[in-house]
């Protein structure tokens, strides 16, 4: 095992891995912006260095720094958390010529994964589905109309180095199709520097539903149940759970199954999540994979019992899986309500500033994972998160019945939060009946329904 | 390393609030004795690394160029100058090689596109320039130790 690891990330993430490590026996040392001198979390480190300012580009997301750091403070592996360098193949490239351990897949998985059309056809050799599409890179309008008249409208226009919903556009007929292949085209060579673009059919009212992969470094690759993501809000997760009430327990075991087919071509090891779309007449596609621990990771903690980001550790460190498919139990269900600072009312803008109170929920299945205190300062600089809440009870209404009680006591005083959401969508009773889909939040909760779906259209 | 070691037990003093610490190596017969600065404020300082500072005091979270008041480091406070600071995380060299004559000293006389020193980041030496003119009054770092981002490096006079 690792003697010391650099945390190369902040926030709630920062603190869990922190806290795995510490669990562990292991060293840390958690690197920081300016911006965030103040978090509580780095007084759990062993060692703390200062990286940059605030601008992400100067700290978290600067690789000569964090490496840097990493020479300096003399670790042998880099922790990347999620977001800022965790997808980035470059990174955990430099991070092995300097022979420090990336926590995660090799560099060319994450090169492999991370190129949506190279993942597509990788799970198209796995007999994974895939959303019917253009197979490949569309390069002119006529060859998108083609395309498209094959495939049948709704067409999703997507951009291969794509994510959060950028370089994205749909369309419902020819001519909103030739107007969004150019916009989402601009769109992605800007946001990412490759315009290329690429056609899906749509499905409509799709589920969200992903399968959580382990796979050590010894050929073993589990999967550990799926987590139903459907509660977004533009394609921003809010609430997970599992397990998902859309699944029957053969649909369970084919998608579950395909997920691990997913990181066996790919050959995957570390922690990871293939993602799926479920139709209403549940039929599943492959959307892509994440290269890195996610956000919603405690759902499946708690319906396993099995603490994913010391598993990422062990793995990383080469350790074999001590677990064997069979070995791995899913017990009850829990739900994740992430809690933003963000204000509702005004079409969820950022809330960042002062904390005045906070006042964390707790009894009987209740889990809090967040790095807030009273008097903490939510820097404007990165995510709104919070924190995330988390239930675990025996069954679905009882544990929706939990979240409701852990949101009335949640107390925040300051900046507006994302709880009265929460509290809007278990309260709906499509979402009490488990039938809702990824369109829920947009149809139910936008303050003007019909507008916020025309800009789809 | 004597300096990790060195560091080690700063994080041990600071842990257990220790003011003063006397450690003897038989071996290398190497004998230190650290004394903490926080003993004599009144206020214990959270800090938990003293070598380096942070970048930003808590209340001055949107001012990085800001020094960091009161964060361990002897000799800093009370003395009038300004603060050039480390543009980056690295290891601190004040000469071109170990043989050279270190780039400034104090009472040095230095213009804005003079090279103060080398800070080390990923196998890279990076020339650090002055970008203000005056005089240096003290180096604040010893040779080939560690910086942070925003640490103080040199108190110069200005013109």
């Amino acid at each position: 095992m690792f003697r010391r690891v650099l945390i190369a990330n902040r926030g709630e993430i920062a603190q869990r891995v922190i806290r795995a490590c510490r669990e562990l026996g292991i060293e840390t040392v958690a690197v920081y912006s300016t911006a965030d001198a103040d978090a509580l979390y780095l007084r759990e480190a062993d060692e703390t260095i200062c990286i940059g300012p605030p601008p992400g580009k100067g700290s978290y997301l600067s690789i000569p720094s964090i490496i840097a750091a990493a020479e300096v403070a003399d670790v042998e592996a880099i922790h990347p958390g999620y977001g800022f360098l965790s997808e980035n193949d470059h990174f955990a490239e430099v991070c092995r010529a300097c022979k420090i351990h990336f926590i995660g897949p090799e560099p060319e998985t994450i090169a492999l994964l991370g190129d949506k059309v190279a993942a597509r056809e990788l799970a198209k050799k796995a007999d994974v589905p895939v959303v019917p599409g253009s197979d490949g890179p569309v390069e002119d309008e006529a060859r998108a109309l083609a395309v498209a008249a094959k495939i049948g409208y709704p067409i999703m226009i997507k951009a291969a180095a794509g994510g959060g919903g950028r370089g994205m556009r749909i369309a419902r007929n020819e001519p909103s199709l030739v107007t969004g292949f150019h916009a989402a085209r601009a769109e992605a060579q800007n946001a990412f520097g490759d315009g290329t673009v690429y056609l899906e059919k749509l499905v409509e009212n799709p589920r969200h539903v992903e399968v959580q992969i382990l796979a050590d470094k010894h050929g073993t690759v589990l999967h550990l149940g799926e987590r139903d993501c459907s509660i977004q809000r533009r394609h921003q997760k809010l609430i997970e759970e599992s397990p998902s009430a859309a699944l029957t327990p053969q649909l369970r075991k084919e998608i579950c199954e395909a997920a691990v087919r997913v990181a066996r071509a790919a050959n995957y090891h570390n922690a990871g999540t293939v993602e799926f779309l479920l139709s209403r007449t549940g039929e599943f596609y492959f959307i892509e994979v994440n290269c890195r621990i996610q956000v919603e990771h405690p759902v499946t903690e708690l319906v396993t019992g099995i603490d994913l980001v010391q598993q990422q550790l062990r793995i990383a460190a080469g350790e074999p899986l001590k677990l064997k498919q069979s070995d791995i139990e899913f017990r009850g269900h829990a739900i994740e309500c992430r809690i933003n600072a963000e204000d509702p009312e005004k079409d969820f803008q950022p809330s960042p500033g002062r904390i005045d109170l906070i006042v964390p929920p707790g009894g009987p299945g209740v889990r809090l994972d967040s790095h807030a205190y009273s008097g903490y300062r939510i820097p404007p600089n990165y995510d709104s998160m919070i924190g995330k809440l988390l239930v675990h009870r025996q069954d679905r209404p009882t544990a929706i019945r939990t979240m409701l009680r852990a949101l009335d006591e949640f107390v925040i005083q300051g900046p507006k939060t994302t709880i009265p959401v929460h509290r809007q969508v278990l309260s709906h009773s499509d979402f009490r009946a488990g039938d809702h889909d990824t369109g829920f939040v947009e149809r139910y909760l936008s303050p003007h329904p019909r507008i916020a779906q025309g800009k789809d259209g | 390393m004597d300096f990790k070691l060195i560091q080690k037990l700063v994080a041990l003093m600071e842990r257990g609030k220790l003011a003063e610490l006397e450690v003897e190596d038989k071996e290398s017969g190497l004998k230190v004795r650290l004394k903490s600065e926080s003993s004599v404020q009144p206020q214990p300082h959270a800090a938990p690394v003293v070598h380096m500072l942070h970048g930003g005091a808590p209340a001055m979270a949107h001012s990085p160029a800001a020094p960091a008041q009161g964060g361990g480091e002897p000799a800093k406070p009370a003395r009038e100058g300004k603060t050039i600071n480390s543009p980056m995380v690295g290891t601190f060299y004040r000469s071109a090689s170990p043989e050279a004559e270190p780039f400034v000293r104090s009472g040095t006389r230095i213009a804005p596109d003079q090279t103060l020193c080398i800070i080390e980041a990923m196998k890279v030496m990076n020339e650090i320039k002055a970008e203000i003119s005056g005089e240096i009054l003290e180096t604040l770092v010893e040779n080939g130790e560690p910086v942070e981002f925003g640490q103080p490096l040199f108190l110069v006079k200005t013109d």
